[in-house]
């Protein structure tokens, strides 16, 4: 159990929609909400495929959090194309100190919960939700 | 499990300088008093004194031994010894004869559980007006607490004050959530000590915590003594008396306290000190050097005893403490505290040497989110100014990004703000650790419970 975790959820619609990502490549994103109501994780947005980065940022709402799992497609040293799937955790400085807090605090657990997860990136502003950041991390 | 949804959790974060208390789900503590208790060692003629002037004064002495003549099977050794010591908690405004002023905290553990006692009475009885039996406690720990302290704090929550569920949170993790990251580096710059904490997913890695005993009670002793070696004589407000001749004419008689302690002395004087510091004393840009700041405006502060004292380049090396400890060698009567404290990093060096003490896998990442929290942070400029020093300093690949909220408040209760959010969260109900887990399990179960 992880330190001062926070007992929340998960929804089993997050594991089949995240499945469904990894497996099928149905879509380029999935964003994820914390239900304080129920106390669990759930499927906020399902990007259409073809969707770019910038949509992808775009779609995270500005003053909210969110988790969100990102495909990301580049071309490695041999030339051939590949994916890796990001987790994102977005907490913006501008969100409420509380959402922050569980967020924060409930990360670990969701992300276990995902299996197939590569790489990890948090974000608090728009300068951190970047490509560049991301193929940095790749390589 | 605990079930208390209803009842709402409370929150204490016990530091070097202030106590804070209050309720979870606030978004600041309630109460905010000094960590530092008077303590008067009952010897005859003191005692009947003190009592005397309570003056409205909170006596923690008095509350604290009856209620431990009401439990049954106190230790009788602990009682001898608590009726010889009487606590006067958050009542140092007052002066009492052979009051010696003493820390709770030292080096960021406790020092003296009888005083911790004290203050966690004076927060429920005084200041929230509670019955710790009724709310679940959440407390904040240093992130380096050692096991036993630990254990003893949990027995104190049950045995003594018969909480219905505990949790100890650790403070760089609450700072770390308070701000919406579970990896990230703490850099705490509180009262006594400044702390720089790795935390990653919510853990904090005990190997790589670096401190240092430069905290902001080391910028007040400097600015102290700064000021006194400029032959200003700091006066405590209790030891004269000001009194208005004529309209805007105001004559200082000094009074003969004989018995005031030199701890008190000194800590009124610092208090004076510590408001100077917080008045006019800014981070300067890039290293401090002496030419530079030869020509700046002095800036005036008044006394409570009338003088003005003028800060001129001091204004900037004070603050430099932080940054270049050796810099305590040129401040008049520091110099003894700069040798017996031995070799201290700086801020920047203290973080670095914090991230290579980490996996090589999760630098980058702790580069990039450096929290500044803590009293000492509320300093101006001084986020600028570790940030551009990090920059200077850290690997070509690295993005530095150091984070300090905007507000002066969550800056300085970061800590307490981290623990009322969590505490206050529905779902975070089961994590308690519980009178009857403790009863079952003994007070070594917490480590299991709140790791």
């Amino acid at each position: 159990m992880a330190n001062a975790s926070t007992g929340i959820g998960v929804n089993d619609c997050c594991k089949l929609r995240f499945l469904e990502l990894k497996v099928k490549k149905t879509a380029p994103y999935i964003i994820f909400k914390i239900d304080e109501a129920k106390h669990e994780v759930t499927v906020d947005q399902i990007g259409a495929s073809g969707e770019s980065f910038e949509d992808f940022a775009k779609a995270l709402p500005e003053g909210e959090c969110r988790y969100a799992v990102y495909d990301y497609e580049f071309t490695n040293a041999d030339n051939c194309k590949k994916t890796k799937i990001f987790f994102i955790s977005w907490c913006p400085c501008t969100a409420k100190v509380k959402a922050r807090m569980i967020y924060a605090a409930s990360k670990e657990r969701f992300r276990r919960e995902l299996d197939g997860i590569q790489l990890e990136l948090q974000a608090t502003d728009a300068s951190e939700l970047d490509v560049e950041l991301m193929r940095e991390k790749v390589y | 499990m605990y079930g208390g949804d209803e009842v709402s959790a409370l929150v204490i974060d016990v530091g070097w300088n202030t106590c804070k208390a209050g309720y979870a789900g606030e978004d600041a503590p309630k109460a905010v008093f000094p960590s530092l208790v008077g303590v008067i060692e009952k010897s005859g003629a003191a005692d009947g004194s003190a009592a005397a002037l309570g003056n409205g004064d909170v006596e923690m002495g008095d509350a604290e031994e009856k209620r431990t003549g009401n439990k049954p099977g106190g230790d009788g050794n602990d009682k001898a010894r608590k009726a010889n010591r009487k606590l006067y908690v958050n009542a140092l405004g007052f002066r009492r004869d052979f009051m010696e002023v003493v820390p709770t905290v030292k080096e960021g553990l406790v020092a003296d559980w009888d005083l911790v006692e004290g203050l966690w009475e004076h927060a429920f009885r005084e200041r929230l007006l509670v019955d710790p039996r009724e709310h679940p406690m959440l407390l904040a720990e240093p992130s380096h607490n050692t096991n036993s302290s630990r254990e003893t704090t949990v027995e104190l929550m049950f045995e003594k004050h018969q909480v219905p569920a505990l949790f100890l949170a650790k403070n760089a993790v609450l700072t770390s959530f308070a701000s919406g990251r579970a990896t990230s580096l703490v850099v705490d710059s509180g009262g006594g000590s400044t702390t720089v904490a790795a935390v990653h997913d919510g853990y904090v890695l005990r190997k790589a915590i670096v401190r240092s005993p430069i905290g902001g009670d080391a910028l007040t002793e400097a600015m102290l003594n700064t000021v006194e070696s400029m032959n200003v004589m700091i006066k405590p407000r209790y030891s004269f008396k000001r009194t208005e001749v004529r309209l805007g004419e105001f004559r200082v008689t000094d009074l003969d306290l004989p018995n005031t302690t030199e701890s008190y002395r000194r800590y009124q004087q610092r208090c004076i000190a510590a408001d100077i510091k917080e008045s006019v004393c800014r981070v300067a840009d890039s290293t401090f050097e002496e030419k530079q700041y030869q020509n700046i405006p002095t800036q005036p502060y008044e006394l409570p005893d009338g003088n003005i004292v003028e800060i001129g380049a001091d204004r900037f090396r004070i603050p430099e403490i932080i940054f270049n400890p050796s810099i305590l060698k040129s401040i008049p009567g520091m110099e003894k505290v700069a040798e017996e404290q031995g070799r201290i990093s700086g801020l920047p060096t203290m973080v670095l040497e914090s991230i290579n003490k980490c996996d090589a896998d999760i630098r980058r990442e702790l580069f990039s989110g450096i929290l500044l929290a803590g009293g000492n942070a509320v300093m101006t400029q001084m986020k600028e100014r570790l940030e551009k020093e990090l920059m200077e300093e850290a690997p070509q690949a690295a993005r530095v990004k150091v984070i300090s909220s905007g507000n002066n408040i969550e800056r300085r209760f970061s800590v307490w703000i981290g623990g009322s959010i969590l505490a206050s969260l529905g779902s975070f109900q089961q994590m308690w650790m519980s009178k009857p887990e403790y009863e079952e399990n003994g007070p070594s179960f917490v480590h299991r419970k709140c790791p």
